[in-house]
């Protein structure tokens, strides 16, 4: 008989291992021209707004090129939003797994989140790499910070999506609702607009909103001539981010039973 | 050596928590008993099977593994429906920490599944046939030393089902079986001790025989 036991800490990276490979090829073999659509989809949001922006005769947003100023936003805003409605729907996706008690219901949503973040990296790349190549600045004044943004941006998806997971699973109808609210976040995030266009006290209320933070971050590393408002930091990102994940692990603690009961 | 203490189940339904299903199971499993379990529908055969397995977490009480068992192999859960054959054996290789010698294992199941080039297609596509093959040829695949069984033997044509029964046989031989069978041939023939499930209790019997007979004067004639 075998009494070789292999480590909680083992299983659980090769459990992600063989989770991030099955997710990888069901995001990029779901439907037809499911890999380009992972590309697609942002490029075509960046063009929309370019269209309606300039269609209003805007050129610069406070001081930032237009068309880098709406792809850093967009792509920050879905750094959030893909790992927060993926991964909300990780679990549910993932039940037939749950028979190899190897699998827990969580490491289907981290992988997930993984995956997505890996993701939109890649899609930041190329059209950076495309921006550069069509002569706009392609590339961040101040790397350090922008980075730090877009890893506190995934940090807020993975750190919303561990309790929708568990909201959702728990009360099904939640998922239509959160789904439903991440379109007006699209909207107040600042994706389209400086903060320093919206007049107070609206401004203030704006700035309860993470994501927002770490767009005009985002912008500020990117172009040293961009003002945005004093009250703008990462560390309100970060904050919200592992408060949010705290809650989310314990919620996935709590329920973890619940979660891969049939 | 598996045990199981002081065990109680019940299911959260829509209308809060269910009746208890298991009420305080105690027993410890051998190494290299194959034990059958029987009891009436709902009696909780799955459930106990899932409990052992660690496929479930019991309400109350404990279950402990001392060696490698298997997960519950048979009620066509574990497999995804949008990867293919190769795909989902990948994957449980992969969780079971085979990744080094993973070529050989897909081989073996791969010719043990007869799939042909449907093993490289979309599980959903299979018919309930072609998937118990799989599942079968994914269960031979590993070494384990209990494996858990729920009516597996029952799958596929006549060929394969031959095949499959002389394959079991062979594990039976070398490994410790728990299984669920409503076939008493089944049971009898490869299983040395019984558990007899009734009213949320467990009966332990040594001999599989003695576990039949018990279950069967337990029903109205």
């Amino acid at each position: 008989m075998k009494t070789n036991p292999r480590s909680s800490l083992s299983i659980t990276l090769t459990v992600w291992r063989a989770l991030f490979l099955r997710e990888a090829i069901s995001r990029l073999s779901a439907r037809r021209g499911a890999g380009a659509w992972i590309l697609l989809e942002p490029v075509v949001n960046i063009l929309f707004l370019l269209a309606v922006l300039s269609l209003v005769r805007v050129h610069s947003m406070a001081g930032a090129d237009l068309v880098i100023f709406v792809m850093i936003g967009l792509i920050g805003f879905f750094m959030t939003r893909n790992p927060a409605l993926r991964g909300m729907e990780a679990v549910n996706a993932n039940t037939a797994l749950f028979a190899y008690r190897q699998v827990r219901p969580i490491d289907t949503v981290l992988v997930r989140c993984l995956l997505e973040g890996v993701l939109m990296l890649l899609v930041l790349v190329i059209l950076l790499a495309g921006a550069t190549l069509t002569g706009h600045q392609g590339w961040p004044q101040n790397p350090l910070p922008a980075l730090a943004a877009f890893a506190g941006l995934w940090l807020l998806g993975v750190s919303l999506a561990l309790p929708f997971s568990v909201a959702g699973e728990l009360v099904p109808e939640l998922r239509d609702i959160i789904n439903m609210i991440f379109r007006p976040l699209y909207l107040i995030s600042g994706v389209m607009f400086p903060i320093l266009a919206v007049p107070e006290p609206h401004r203030d209320w704006l700035l309860l909103n993470p994501m927002l933070h770490g767009l005009e971050v985002l912008r500020t590393a990117w172009f040293t001539q961009y003002h945005t408002a004093a009250a703008v930091s990462l560390f309100y990102l970060y904050a919200c981010a592992l408060a949010l994940l705290f809650l989310g692990l314990l919620l996935q603690l709590r329920f973890k039973h619940r979660l891969v009961a049939q | 050596m598996i045990e199981v203490r002081d065990v109680y189940k019940r299911y959260l339904t829509d209308h809060g928590p269910g009746r208890w299903v298991l009420q305080g199971i105690s027993l410890s499993i051998p190494p290299k008993v194959n034990v059958g379990l029987v009891g009436r529908n709902g009696a909780g055969k799955s459930t106990l099977l899932r409990l052992i397995g660690g496929t479930d977490t019991p309400s109350r009480g404990e279950v402990e593994r001392h060696c490698r068992v298997s997960w519950p192999m048979g009620f066509g859960g574990g497999l995804q429906g949008s990867l293919s054959g190769r795909q989902n054996a990948r994957f449980i290789c992969r969780i079971h920490g085979e990744e080094k010698n993973m070529a050989e294992r897909i081989e073996s199941i791969e010719a043990f599944a007869e799939l042909g080039c449907a093993f490289d297609e979309a599980v959903k596509t299979y018919s309930t046939g072609m998937k118990s093959r799989l599942q079968f040829a994914l269960s031979l695949a590993f070494d384990f030393d209990v494996y858990i069984s729920d009516e597996i033997t029952a799958a596929g044509d006549a060929a394969f089902r031959n095949k499959a029964q002389k394959a079991f046989r062979d594990l039976a031989d070398r490994a410790g079986l728990i299984m669920v069978s409503h076939s008493e041939s089944t049971l009898r023939q490869f299983c040395t001790a019984g558990i007899w499930l009734h009213e949320g209790r467990a009966h332990w019997f040594d001999r599989i025989d003695d576990a039949l007979k018990a279950y069967k004067e337990s029903m109205p004639s």
